[in-house]
Protein backbone atom coordinates (compact mmCIF):
# COMPACT_ATOMS: atom_id res chain seq x y z
CA UNK A 1 0.00 0.00 0.00
CA UNK A 2 1.05 3.58 -0.56
CA UNK A 3 2.51 5.66 2.19
CA UNK A 4 -0.30 7.28 4.17
CA UNK A 5 1.46 10.64 3.85
CA UNK A 6 0.48 10.81 0.16
CA UNK A 7 -2.58 13.00 0.51
CA UNK A 8 -2.86 14.26 -3.06
CA UNK A 9 -4.47 11.72 -5.36
CA UNK A 10 -2.39 10.76 -8.41
CA UNK A 11 -5.46 10.79 -10.63
CA UNK A 12 -8.87 12.28 -10.02
CA UNK A 13 -11.74 12.16 -12.47
CA UNK A 14 -14.97 13.99 -11.59
CA UNK A 15 -18.22 13.27 -13.32
CA UNK A 16 -16.71 11.90 -16.52
CA UNK A 17 -19.49 11.76 -19.09
CA UNK A 18 -19.20 10.83 -22.74
CA UNK A 19 -22.68 10.48 -24.23
CA UNK A 20 -23.53 6.90 -25.05
CA UNK A 21 -20.38 5.54 -23.42
CA UNK A 22 -19.91 6.58 -19.80
CA UNK A 23 -22.06 8.57 -17.41
CA UNK A 24 -20.81 10.66 -14.47
CA UNK A 25 -17.99 8.38 -13.45
CA UNK A 26 -15.81 9.74 -10.65
CA UNK A 27 -12.70 8.06 -9.33
CA UNK A 28 -9.79 9.13 -7.18
CA UNK A 29 -6.64 7.02 -7.22
CA UNK A 30 -3.80 7.29 -4.73
CA UNK A 31 -0.16 7.35 -5.75
CA UNK A 32 1.93 4.21 -5.67
CA UNK A 33 -0.81 1.74 -6.43
CA UNK A 34 -1.53 -0.83 -9.04
CA UNK A 35 -5.17 -0.54 -9.97
CA UNK A 36 -7.30 -2.70 -12.21
CA UNK A 37 -10.18 -1.41 -14.30
CA UNK A 38 -12.69 -4.16 -14.95
CA UNK A 39 -16.08 -4.48 -16.56
CA UNK A 40 -17.84 -6.37 -19.33
CA UNK A 41 -17.33 -5.48 -23.01
CA UNK A 42 -18.67 -2.04 -23.78
CA UNK A 43 -18.82 -0.98 -20.14
CA UNK A 44 -16.69 2.10 -20.86
CA UNK A 45 -13.21 1.08 -19.69
CA UNK A 46 -11.35 2.45 -22.74
CA UNK A 47 -13.44 5.62 -22.70
CA UNK A 48 -12.67 6.28 -19.05
CA UNK A 49 -8.95 5.73 -19.68
CA UNK A 50 -9.05 8.17 -22.60
CA UNK A 51 -10.83 10.80 -20.53
CA UNK A 52 -8.32 10.28 -17.74
CA UNK A 53 -5.49 10.67 -20.25
CA UNK A 54 -6.95 13.92 -21.56
CA UNK A 55 -7.56 12.46 -25.01
CA UNK A 56 -11.35 12.71 -24.85
CA UNK A 57 -13.23 15.68 -23.43
CA UNK A 58 -15.93 14.87 -20.90
CA UNK A 59 -15.07 15.48 -17.29
CA UNK A 60 -12.83 17.25 -14.86
CA UNK A 61 -9.50 15.51 -14.63
CA UNK A 62 -6.68 16.26 -12.22
CA UNK A 63 -3.24 14.75 -12.28
CA UNK A 64 -1.52 14.98 -8.88
CA UNK A 65 -3.98 17.65 -7.89
CA UNK A 66 -3.45 19.83 -10.96
CA UNK A 67 -6.33 20.39 -13.37
CA UNK A 68 -5.49 18.87 -16.74
CA UNK A 69 -6.33 21.99 -18.73
CA UNK A 70 -3.58 23.84 -16.85
CA UNK A 71 -0.93 21.35 -17.94
CA UNK A 72 0.77 22.20 -21.26
CA UNK A 73 0.68 19.57 -24.00
CA UNK A 74 4.38 18.77 -23.87
CA UNK A 75 4.30 18.53 -20.08
CA UNK A 76 1.42 16.05 -20.32
CA UNK A 77 3.76 13.74 -22.20
CA UNK A 78 5.98 13.67 -19.14
CA UNK A 79 3.25 13.37 -16.53
CA UNK A 80 1.17 10.49 -17.82
CA UNK A 81 1.51 7.73 -20.35
CA UNK A 82 -1.46 6.16 -22.11
CA UNK A 83 -1.23 2.94 -24.09
CA UNK A 84 -4.04 2.01 -26.48
CA UNK A 85 -5.64 -1.38 -26.65
CA UNK A 86 -4.29 -2.04 -30.10
CA UNK A 87 -2.55 -0.15 -32.83
CA UNK A 88 -1.96 -0.47 -36.53
CA UNK A 89 1.44 0.80 -37.62
CA UNK A 90 1.32 2.18 -41.15
CA UNK A 91 5.01 2.97 -41.50
CA UNK A 92 7.99 0.73 -40.91
CA UNK A 93 9.74 2.55 -38.10
CA UNK A 94 12.15 0.29 -36.24
CA UNK A 95 11.14 -1.01 -32.82
CA UNK A 96 13.96 1.00 -31.25
CA UNK A 97 12.81 4.19 -32.93
CA UNK A 98 9.19 3.74 -31.81
CA UNK A 99 10.28 3.06 -28.24
CA UNK A 100 12.45 6.18 -28.48
CA UNK A 101 9.37 8.26 -29.24
CA UNK A 102 8.53 7.94 -25.55
CA UNK A 103 11.29 10.49 -24.95
CA UNK A 104 9.76 13.08 -27.29
CA UNK A 105 8.63 15.25 -24.40
CA UNK A 106 12.17 15.16 -23.01
CA UNK A 107 13.82 16.50 -26.15
CA UNK A 108 14.56 13.00 -27.45
CA UNK A 109 17.40 12.47 -25.00
CA UNK A 110 17.33 8.72 -25.63
CA UNK A 111 17.30 7.83 -21.93
CA UNK A 112 16.24 4.38 -20.85
CA UNK A 113 15.47 3.08 -24.33
CA UNK A 114 17.80 0.09 -24.20
CA UNK A 115 16.59 -0.87 -20.73
CA UNK A 116 12.95 -0.69 -21.79
CA UNK A 117 13.64 -2.80 -24.86
CA UNK A 118 15.34 -5.43 -22.73
CA UNK A 119 12.64 -5.24 -20.09
CA UNK A 120 9.86 -5.98 -22.55
CA UNK A 121 11.89 -8.80 -24.11
CA UNK A 122 12.34 -6.97 -27.42
CA UNK A 123 16.11 -7.23 -27.85
CA UNK A 124 15.92 -9.61 -30.78
CA UNK A 125 13.33 -7.36 -32.47
CA UNK A 126 14.99 -3.99 -31.83
CA UNK A 127 15.85 -3.31 -35.47
CA UNK A 128 12.71 -4.85 -36.98
CA UNK A 129 10.14 -2.61 -38.65
CA UNK A 130 7.07 -2.33 -36.44
CA UNK A 131 4.64 -2.87 -39.30
CA UNK A 132 5.77 -6.50 -39.50
CA UNK A 133 5.26 -7.49 -35.88
CA UNK A 134 2.59 -9.72 -34.39
CA UNK A 135 -0.14 -8.29 -32.16
CA UNK A 136 1.58 -9.28 -28.94
CA UNK A 137 4.92 -7.91 -30.11
CA UNK A 138 3.27 -4.61 -31.05
CA UNK A 139 1.72 -4.46 -27.61
CA UNK A 140 5.12 -4.92 -25.98
CA UNK A 141 6.59 -2.16 -28.16
CA UNK A 142 3.85 0.21 -26.96
CA UNK A 143 4.49 -0.77 -23.34
CA UNK A 144 8.23 -0.23 -23.77
CA UNK A 145 7.50 3.20 -25.26
CA UNK A 146 5.30 3.95 -22.26
CA UNK A 147 7.99 2.76 -19.87
CA UNK A 148 10.66 5.16 -21.16
CA UNK A 149 8.46 8.16 -20.35
CA UNK A 150 9.12 7.45 -16.64
CA UNK A 151 5.75 9.11 -16.02
CA UNK A 152 4.22 9.12 -12.55
CA UNK A 153 0.90 7.96 -14.03
CA UNK A 154 0.39 5.03 -16.38
CA UNK A 155 -2.94 4.43 -18.11
CA UNK A 156 -2.80 1.13 -19.96
CA UNK A 157 -5.76 -0.12 -21.96
CA UNK A 158 -5.76 -3.92 -21.87
CA UNK A 159 -1.99 -4.26 -21.87
CA UNK A 160 -2.24 -8.01 -21.38
CA UNK A 161 -4.88 -8.78 -24.00
CA UNK A 162 -2.53 -9.81 -26.79
CA UNK A 163 0.25 -11.25 -24.64
CA UNK A 164 1.14 -14.87 -23.94
CA UNK A 165 0.99 -15.88 -20.30
CA UNK A 166 4.71 -15.42 -19.60
CA UNK A 167 4.82 -11.93 -21.04
CA UNK A 168 1.54 -11.06 -19.33
CA UNK A 169 2.96 -12.06 -15.94
CA UNK A 170 6.15 -10.14 -16.70
CA UNK A 171 4.13 -7.02 -17.45
CA UNK A 172 2.30 -7.38 -14.16
CA UNK A 173 5.62 -7.70 -12.33
CA UNK A 174 6.81 -4.59 -14.16
CA UNK A 175 3.65 -2.70 -13.22
CA UNK A 176 4.12 -3.73 -9.61
CA UNK A 177 7.68 -2.37 -9.72
CA UNK A 178 6.47 0.93 -11.13
CA UNK A 179 3.92 1.19 -8.34
CA UNK A 180 6.63 0.33 -5.84
CA UNK A 181 8.59 3.32 -7.09
CA UNK A 182 5.62 5.57 -6.37
CA UNK A 183 3.95 5.61 -9.76
CA UNK A 184 0.26 4.91 -10.24
CA UNK A 185 -0.68 2.26 -12.76
CA UNK A 186 -4.28 2.00 -13.91
CA UNK A 187 -4.79 -0.88 -16.31
CA UNK A 188 -7.90 -2.40 -17.74
CA UNK A 189 -8.09 -6.15 -17.96
CA UNK A 190 -10.48 -8.96 -18.63
CA UNK A 191 -8.84 -11.85 -16.87
CA UNK A 192 -10.40 -11.51 -13.43
CA UNK A 193 -8.12 -14.25 -12.09
CA UNK A 194 -5.22 -11.80 -12.39
CA UNK A 195 -7.04 -9.09 -10.49
CA UNK A 196 -6.02 -10.55 -7.15
CA UNK A 197 -2.46 -9.41 -7.85
CA UNK A 198 -3.60 -5.77 -7.84
CA UNK A 199 -4.09 -3.28 -5.01
CA UNK A 200 -7.45 -1.92 -6.04
CA UNK A 201 -10.21 -2.53 -8.52
CA UNK A 202 -12.44 -0.02 -10.27
CA UNK A 203 -15.46 -1.77 -11.75
CA UNK A 204 -17.61 -0.32 -14.52
CA UNK A 205 -20.89 -1.64 -15.80
CA UNK A 206 -22.93 -0.18 -18.65
CA UNK A 207 -21.03 3.11 -18.52
CA UNK A 208 -21.47 3.59 -14.78
CA UNK A 209 -19.17 3.12 -11.84
CA UNK A 210 -20.24 0.01 -9.95
CA UNK A 211 -17.62 -0.37 -7.26
CA UNK A 212 -14.12 0.53 -6.14
CA UNK A 213 -12.06 -1.17 -3.48
CA UNK A 214 -9.71 -4.03 -2.85
CA UNK A 215 -10.09 -7.01 -5.19
CA UNK A 216 -11.51 -9.28 -2.51
CA UNK A 217 -13.99 -6.65 -1.40
CA UNK A 218 -15.22 -5.89 -4.90
CA UNK A 219 -15.15 -9.21 -6.68
CA UNK A 220 -17.68 -11.03 -4.56
CA UNK A 221 -19.64 -13.93 -5.98
CA UNK A 222 -22.77 -11.83 -5.99
CA UNK A 223 -21.01 -8.99 -7.83
CA UNK A 224 -19.56 -11.33 -10.46
CA UNK A 225 -22.96 -12.77 -11.05
CA UNK A 226 -24.80 -9.47 -11.40
CA UNK A 227 -22.16 -7.61 -13.46
CA UNK A 228 -20.50 -10.32 -15.49
CA UNK A 229 -23.20 -12.95 -15.39
CA UNK A 230 -20.86 -15.70 -14.21
CA UNK A 231 -20.78 -18.07 -11.26
CA UNK A 232 -17.57 -17.80 -9.27
CA UNK A 233 -16.01 -20.65 -7.36
CA UNK A 234 -12.57 -21.25 -5.92
CA UNK A 235 -11.04 -24.52 -6.92
CA UNK A 236 -7.44 -25.68 -7.14
CA UNK A 237 -7.15 -25.25 -10.89
CA UNK A 238 -4.02 -24.63 -12.96
CA UNK A 239 -1.93 -21.84 -11.42
CA UNK A 240 0.80 -20.16 -13.45
CA UNK A 241 3.63 -18.11 -12.00
CA UNK A 242 6.95 -16.82 -13.31
CA UNK A 243 9.83 -19.13 -12.34
CA UNK B 1 16.75 -2.02 -41.95
CA UNK B 2 20.53 -1.94 -41.85
CA UNK B 3 20.42 -1.40 -45.59
CA UNK B 4 18.08 1.53 -45.04
CA UNK B 5 20.38 3.01 -42.44
CA UNK B 6 23.34 2.67 -44.77
CA UNK B 7 21.39 4.34 -47.57
CA UNK B 8 20.22 7.11 -45.24
CA UNK B 9 23.65 8.70 -44.98
CA UNK B 10 24.19 8.64 -48.71
CA UNK B 11 20.76 9.60 -49.96
CA UNK B 12 20.93 13.35 -49.37
CA UNK B 13 24.40 13.89 -50.89
CA UNK B 14 23.46 11.70 -53.86
CA UNK B 15 20.17 13.53 -54.41
CA UNK B 16 21.90 16.91 -54.11
CA UNK B 17 24.56 15.90 -56.59
CA UNK B 18 21.89 14.63 -58.98
CA UNK B 19 20.03 17.93 -58.66
CA UNK B 20 23.16 19.96 -59.44
CA UNK B 21 24.07 17.82 -62.45
CA UNK B 22 20.51 17.90 -63.80
CA UNK B 23 20.35 21.65 -63.25
CA UNK B 24 23.55 22.25 -65.20
CA UNK B 25 22.40 19.98 -68.01
CA UNK B 26 19.02 21.67 -68.16
CA UNK B 27 20.72 25.05 -68.55
CA UNK B 28 22.68 23.68 -71.47
CA UNK B 29 20.03 21.64 -73.29
CA UNK B 30 17.21 23.12 -75.34
CA UNK B 31 16.25 24.20 -78.83
CA UNK B 32 19.64 25.81 -78.89
CA UNK B 33 22.38 23.71 -77.40
CA UNK B 34 24.78 25.64 -75.20
CA UNK B 35 28.08 23.87 -74.48
CA UNK B 36 29.16 24.08 -70.84
CA UNK B 37 31.70 26.92 -71.31
CA UNK B 38 28.93 28.94 -72.93
CA UNK B 39 26.60 28.20 -70.01
CA UNK B 40 29.32 29.42 -67.66
CA UNK B 41 29.86 32.54 -69.75
CA UNK B 42 26.10 33.12 -69.74
CA UNK B 43 25.89 32.70 -66.01
CA UNK B 44 28.63 35.30 -65.53
CA UNK B 45 27.02 37.47 -68.20
CA UNK B 46 30.31 37.73 -70.12
CA UNK B 47 28.52 36.53 -73.27
CA UNK B 48 25.39 38.66 -73.73
CA UNK B 49 23.72 36.20 -76.10
CA UNK B 50 24.28 33.21 -73.81
CA UNK B 51 23.34 35.36 -70.84
CA UNK B 52 19.94 36.08 -72.39
CA UNK B 53 19.27 32.39 -72.96
CA UNK B 54 20.48 31.35 -69.52
CA UNK B 55 19.02 34.14 -67.42
CA UNK B 56 15.83 34.97 -69.34
CA UNK B 57 14.75 31.57 -70.64
CA UNK B 58 16.31 28.61 -68.91
CA UNK B 59 17.03 29.79 -65.39
CA UNK B 60 13.44 30.80 -64.52
CA UNK B 61 12.21 27.52 -65.93
CA UNK B 62 14.80 25.62 -63.90
CA UNK B 63 13.98 27.51 -60.70
CA UNK B 64 10.26 26.92 -61.19
CA UNK B 65 10.91 23.21 -61.75
CA UNK B 66 13.01 23.03 -58.58
CA UNK B 67 10.38 24.82 -56.50
CA UNK B 68 7.51 22.77 -57.91
CA UNK B 69 9.31 19.46 -57.37
CA UNK B 70 10.31 20.35 -53.83
CA UNK B 71 6.83 21.62 -53.02
CA UNK B 72 4.86 18.70 -54.41
CA UNK B 73 6.99 15.98 -52.89
CA UNK B 74 7.20 17.61 -49.46
CA UNK B 75 3.45 18.32 -49.54
CA UNK B 76 2.90 14.66 -50.39
CA UNK B 77 5.10 13.59 -47.48
CA UNK B 78 3.15 15.85 -45.14
CA UNK B 79 -0.20 14.48 -46.34
CA UNK B 80 1.03 10.90 -45.92
CA UNK B 81 2.02 11.57 -42.31
CA UNK B 82 -1.19 13.52 -41.71
CA UNK B 83 -3.43 10.74 -42.98
CA UNK B 84 -1.17 7.94 -41.76
CA UNK B 85 -1.31 6.50 -45.21
CA UNK B 86 1.46 6.16 -47.74
CA UNK B 87 -1.07 6.48 -50.56
CA UNK B 88 -2.09 10.04 -49.68
CA UNK B 89 -1.11 12.73 -52.17
CA UNK B 90 -1.09 16.55 -52.19
CA UNK B 91 -4.28 16.61 -54.24
CA UNK B 92 -6.26 14.47 -51.81
CA UNK B 93 -8.20 17.35 -50.31
CA UNK B 94 -9.05 19.08 -53.59
CA UNK B 95 -6.38 21.77 -53.53
CA UNK B 96 -4.89 20.98 -56.93
CA UNK B 97 -8.32 20.45 -58.49
CA UNK B 98 -9.27 23.84 -57.09
CA UNK B 99 -6.19 25.32 -58.70
CA UNK B 100 -7.06 23.64 -61.98
CA UNK B 101 -10.62 24.98 -61.87
CA UNK B 102 -9.33 28.50 -61.21
CA UNK B 103 -6.84 28.30 -64.05
CA UNK B 104 -9.33 26.88 -66.53
CA UNK B 105 -11.83 29.62 -65.67
CA UNK B 106 -9.24 32.30 -66.21
CA UNK B 107 -8.49 30.84 -69.64
CA UNK B 108 -12.18 30.44 -70.46
CA UNK B 109 -13.04 34.02 -69.57
CA UNK B 110 -10.05 35.35 -71.44
CA UNK B 111 -8.35 36.77 -68.33
CA UNK B 112 -5.30 34.66 -68.98
CA UNK B 113 -4.63 36.66 -72.15
CA UNK B 114 -4.64 39.98 -70.28
CA UNK B 115 -1.53 39.48 -68.16
CA UNK B 116 0.97 36.82 -67.22
CA UNK B 117 -0.23 37.15 -63.63
CA UNK B 118 -3.87 36.33 -64.26
CA UNK B 119 -3.69 32.60 -64.77
CA UNK B 120 -1.45 31.68 -61.84
CA UNK B 121 -3.29 34.05 -59.54
CA UNK B 122 -6.65 32.54 -60.54
CA UNK B 123 -5.20 29.09 -59.93
CA UNK B 124 -3.96 30.21 -56.53
CA UNK B 125 -7.39 31.62 -55.68
CA UNK B 126 -9.05 28.37 -56.77
CA UNK B 127 -6.66 26.36 -54.62
CA UNK B 128 -7.23 28.58 -51.60
CA UNK B 129 -11.01 28.44 -51.99
CA UNK B 130 -10.69 24.66 -51.87
CA UNK B 131 -8.43 24.94 -48.84
CA UNK B 132 -10.88 27.26 -47.07
CA UNK B 133 -13.65 24.73 -47.64
CA UNK B 134 -11.51 21.93 -46.20
CA UNK B 135 -10.39 24.02 -43.22
CA UNK B 136 -13.94 25.07 -42.45
CA UNK B 137 -14.85 21.42 -42.47
CA UNK B 138 -11.85 20.46 -40.30
CA UNK B 139 -12.70 23.17 -37.78
CA UNK B 140 -15.98 21.43 -37.07
CA UNK B 141 -13.85 18.60 -35.73
CA UNK B 142 -14.09 16.30 -38.70
CA UNK B 143 -12.36 12.94 -38.37
CA UNK B 144 -9.64 11.81 -40.72
CA UNK B 145 -12.17 9.80 -42.71
CA UNK B 146 -14.50 12.80 -42.79
CA UNK B 147 -11.73 14.95 -44.24
CA UNK B 148 -10.90 12.40 -46.92
CA UNK B 149 -14.55 12.12 -47.91
CA UNK B 150 -14.89 15.90 -47.98
CA UNK B 151 -11.80 15.98 -50.20
CA UNK B 152 -13.36 13.41 -52.53
CA UNK B 153 -16.54 15.46 -52.81
CA UNK B 154 -14.59 18.66 -53.38
CA UNK B 155 -12.43 16.98 -56.01
CA UNK B 156 -15.53 15.79 -57.85
CA UNK B 157 -17.20 19.18 -57.63
CA UNK B 158 -14.20 21.17 -58.80
CA UNK B 159 -13.43 18.57 -61.45
CA UNK B 160 -16.94 19.12 -62.75
CA UNK B 161 -16.32 22.88 -62.96
CA UNK B 162 -13.15 22.24 -64.94
CA UNK B 163 -14.96 19.77 -67.19
CA UNK B 164 -17.78 22.23 -67.81
CA UNK B 165 -15.47 24.97 -69.07
CA UNK B 166 -13.49 22.46 -71.08
CA UNK B 167 -16.70 21.39 -72.88
CA UNK B 168 -18.08 24.90 -73.27
CA UNK B 169 -15.00 26.08 -75.14
CA UNK B 170 -14.41 23.25 -77.56
CA UNK B 171 -15.28 25.73 -80.35
CA UNK B 172 -12.44 28.09 -79.40
CA UNK B 173 -9.52 25.87 -80.28
CA UNK B 174 -6.83 28.11 -78.79
CA UNK B 175 -8.39 28.28 -75.39
CA UNK B 176 -9.30 24.64 -75.35
CA UNK B 177 -5.76 23.59 -76.21
CA UNK B 178 -4.39 25.94 -73.58
CA UNK B 179 -6.66 24.36 -70.96
CA UNK B 180 -5.69 20.83 -71.92
CA UNK B 181 -1.99 21.65 -71.80
CA UNK B 182 -2.37 23.38 -68.49
CA UNK B 183 -4.20 20.39 -67.05
CA UNK B 184 -1.30 18.15 -68.00
CA UNK B 185 1.22 20.44 -66.38
CA UNK B 186 4.34 21.93 -67.84
CA UNK B 187 7.27 24.27 -67.52
CA UNK B 188 7.22 25.92 -70.94
CA UNK B 189 7.86 29.64 -71.11
CA UNK B 190 8.06 30.09 -67.36
CA UNK B 191 9.41 33.51 -66.38
CA UNK B 192 10.73 35.25 -63.30
CA UNK B 193 7.12 36.30 -62.66
CA UNK B 194 6.29 32.63 -62.15
CA UNK B 195 9.26 32.27 -59.84
CA UNK B 196 7.90 35.15 -57.80
CA UNK B 197 4.45 33.57 -57.67
CA UNK B 198 5.99 30.27 -56.53
CA UNK B 199 8.14 31.92 -53.86
CA UNK B 200 5.77 31.11 -50.94
CA UNK B 201 7.07 27.57 -51.43
CA UNK B 202 10.40 28.61 -49.91
CA UNK B 203 8.69 30.04 -46.84
CA UNK B 204 6.40 27.02 -46.38
CA UNK B 205 9.35 24.65 -46.75
CA UNK B 206 11.19 26.50 -43.99
CA UNK B 207 8.20 26.10 -41.69
CA UNK B 208 7.77 22.42 -42.50
CA UNK B 209 11.43 21.62 -41.88
CA UNK B 210 11.35 21.50 -38.05
CA UNK B 211 8.11 19.50 -37.92
CA UNK B 212 9.77 16.23 -38.89
CA UNK B 213 9.99 14.76 -35.41
CA UNK B 214 6.37 15.41 -34.33
CA UNK B 215 5.33 14.10 -37.77
CA UNK B 216 6.97 10.78 -36.85
CA UNK B 217 4.74 10.49 -33.82
CA UNK B 218 1.63 11.69 -35.64
CA UNK B 219 2.18 9.17 -38.41
CA UNK B 220 1.77 6.37 -35.87
CA UNK B 221 -1.50 7.63 -34.41
CA UNK B 222 -3.15 10.86 -33.28
CA UNK B 223 -4.14 9.90 -29.76
CA UNK B 224 -0.82 8.13 -29.23
CA UNK B 225 1.10 11.21 -30.37
CA UNK B 226 -0.93 13.46 -28.10
CA UNK B 227 -0.33 11.24 -25.13
CA UNK B 228 3.41 11.50 -25.78
CA UNK B 229 3.27 15.28 -25.60
CA UNK B 230 2.53 16.39 -29.18
CA UNK B 231 0.00 19.21 -29.52
CA UNK B 232 -1.85 17.24 -32.15
CA UNK B 233 -4.55 19.78 -33.00
CA UNK B 234 -2.02 22.50 -33.58
CA UNK B 235 0.33 20.24 -35.52
CA UNK B 236 -2.46 19.00 -37.79
CA UNK B 237 -3.59 22.54 -38.51
CA UNK B 238 -0.04 23.58 -39.33
CA UNK B 239 0.49 20.62 -41.60
CA UNK B 240 -2.80 21.19 -43.41
CA UNK B 241 -2.04 24.85 -44.06
CA UNK B 242 1.57 24.27 -45.08
CA UNK B 243 0.82 21.43 -47.45
CA UNK B 244 -1.94 23.52 -49.01
CA UNK B 245 0.35 26.50 -49.53
CA UNK B 246 2.98 24.21 -51.07
CA UNK B 247 0.47 22.53 -53.37
CA UNK B 248 -1.35 25.73 -54.31
CA UNK B 249 1.82 27.61 -55.21
CA UNK B 250 3.15 24.67 -57.21
CA UNK B 251 -0.13 24.16 -59.06
CA UNK B 252 -0.38 27.87 -59.83
CA UNK B 253 2.86 27.95 -61.78
CA UNK B 254 3.13 24.46 -63.23
CA UNK B 255 -0.40 23.27 -63.85
CA UNK B 256 -1.64 19.97 -62.57
CA UNK B 257 1.51 17.84 -62.36
CA UNK B 258 0.39 14.52 -61.01
CA UNK B 259 2.19 11.68 -59.34
CA UNK B 260 5.21 13.57 -57.98
CA UNK B 261 3.70 14.09 -54.54
CA UNK B 262 2.62 10.48 -54.28
CA UNK B 263 5.60 8.73 -55.68
CA UNK B 264 8.68 10.69 -54.59
CA UNK B 265 8.02 10.50 -50.83
CA UNK B 266 7.05 6.87 -51.19
CA UNK B 267 10.23 6.00 -53.09
CA UNK B 268 12.36 7.89 -50.58
CA UNK B 269 10.68 6.12 -47.67
CA UNK B 270 11.37 2.76 -49.25
CA UNK B 271 14.99 3.82 -49.68
CA UNK B 272 15.90 5.35 -46.32
CA UNK B 273 13.08 4.39 -43.95
CA UNK B 274 10.24 6.39 -42.45
CA UNK B 275 12.01 8.93 -40.18
CA UNK B 276 10.66 12.32 -41.20
CA UNK B 277 13.62 14.29 -39.93
CA UNK B 278 15.64 12.73 -42.75
CA UNK B 279 12.76 12.37 -45.20
CA UNK B 280 11.81 16.04 -45.23
CA UNK B 281 15.09 17.49 -46.53
CA UNK B 282 15.48 14.55 -48.85
CA UNK B 283 12.00 14.99 -50.28
CA UNK B 284 12.69 18.67 -50.98
CA UNK B 285 15.92 17.90 -52.82
CA UNK B 286 14.79 14.61 -54.35
CA UNK B 287 11.48 16.06 -55.53
CA UNK B 288 13.31 18.99 -57.12
CA UNK B 289 15.75 16.64 -58.88
CA UNK B 290 12.88 14.44 -60.09
CA UNK B 291 10.92 17.29 -61.65
CA UNK B 292 14.02 18.95 -63.16
CA UNK B 293 14.92 15.57 -64.67
CA UNK B 294 11.40 15.00 -66.00
CA UNK B 295 11.30 18.50 -67.48
CA UNK B 296 14.59 17.74 -69.19
CA UNK B 297 13.04 14.64 -70.73
CA UNK B 298 10.05 16.73 -71.84
CA UNK B 299 12.36 19.02 -73.78
CA UNK B 300 14.49 16.25 -75.23
CA UNK B 301 11.53 14.36 -76.66
CA UNK B 302 10.00 17.51 -78.07
CA UNK B 303 7.52 19.13 -75.77
CA UNK B 304 5.64 16.36 -74.02
CA UNK B 305 3.55 17.72 -71.12
CA UNK B 306 5.34 17.34 -67.81
CA UNK B 307 2.47 15.48 -66.12
CA UNK B 308 2.74 12.71 -68.69
CA UNK B 309 6.50 12.34 -68.27
CA UNK B 310 6.36 12.27 -64.45
CA UNK B 311 3.88 9.41 -64.65
CA UNK B 312 5.72 7.59 -67.44
CA UNK B 313 9.03 7.66 -65.56
CA UNK B 314 7.72 7.40 -62.04
CA UNK B 315 5.22 4.61 -62.63
CA UNK B 316 7.53 1.85 -63.84
CA UNK B 317 10.27 2.78 -61.37
CA UNK B 318 7.74 2.62 -58.58
CA UNK B 319 6.51 -0.80 -59.71
CA UNK B 320 10.06 -2.07 -59.87
CA UNK B 321 10.75 -0.81 -56.36
CA UNK B 322 7.58 -2.42 -55.01
CA UNK B 323 8.50 -5.68 -56.66
CA UNK B 324 11.96 -5.61 -55.09
CA UNK B 325 10.54 -4.88 -51.64
CA UNK B 326 8.74 -8.19 -51.44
Amino acid sequence: MAAPTATVAALEVFGATVPGRIESVSVSLPAGQLIGLVGPNGSGKSTLLQVAAGLLPGGNVRWAGEPLEKIAMLERGRRASWVPQEIRFEFGFSVRSVVGQGRFAFGDDGRGIDDAIARLDLNHLADRPVDRLSGGERQRVLLARSLVTEAPLYLWDEPLAALDIRHALQVLVLARELAGRGATVLLSLHDLRLVEKLDQVVALDAGKLRATGTPSAVLTAEFLRSVFGVLASRSPGLTLELP
Amino acid sequence: MTRERRMAGWALPVASLALVVLAVVSLSVGDLHLPLPKVWAGLRRTDPWAATIVWQLRMPRLVVAILVGAALSSAGLVMQAFFRNSLASPGLLGVSTGGAAGAVMSIAFGWAAISLWCLPVSAMIGAFVAMAAVLAFARRGASTEGLILAGLALNALLGAVTGYFLCRHTDVFDRNAQMVFWLMGGMEDRTWTHVLIASPIVVAAMFVWPLGRPMDLLSLGQAEAQSLGVDVRRLRRQLLVLSTVLTAAATAVSGAVGFVGLIVPHILRLTIGPEHKRLLPLSLVGGAAFVVGCDLVCRLVGGLPLGIVTALIGGPYFLWLLQRQR
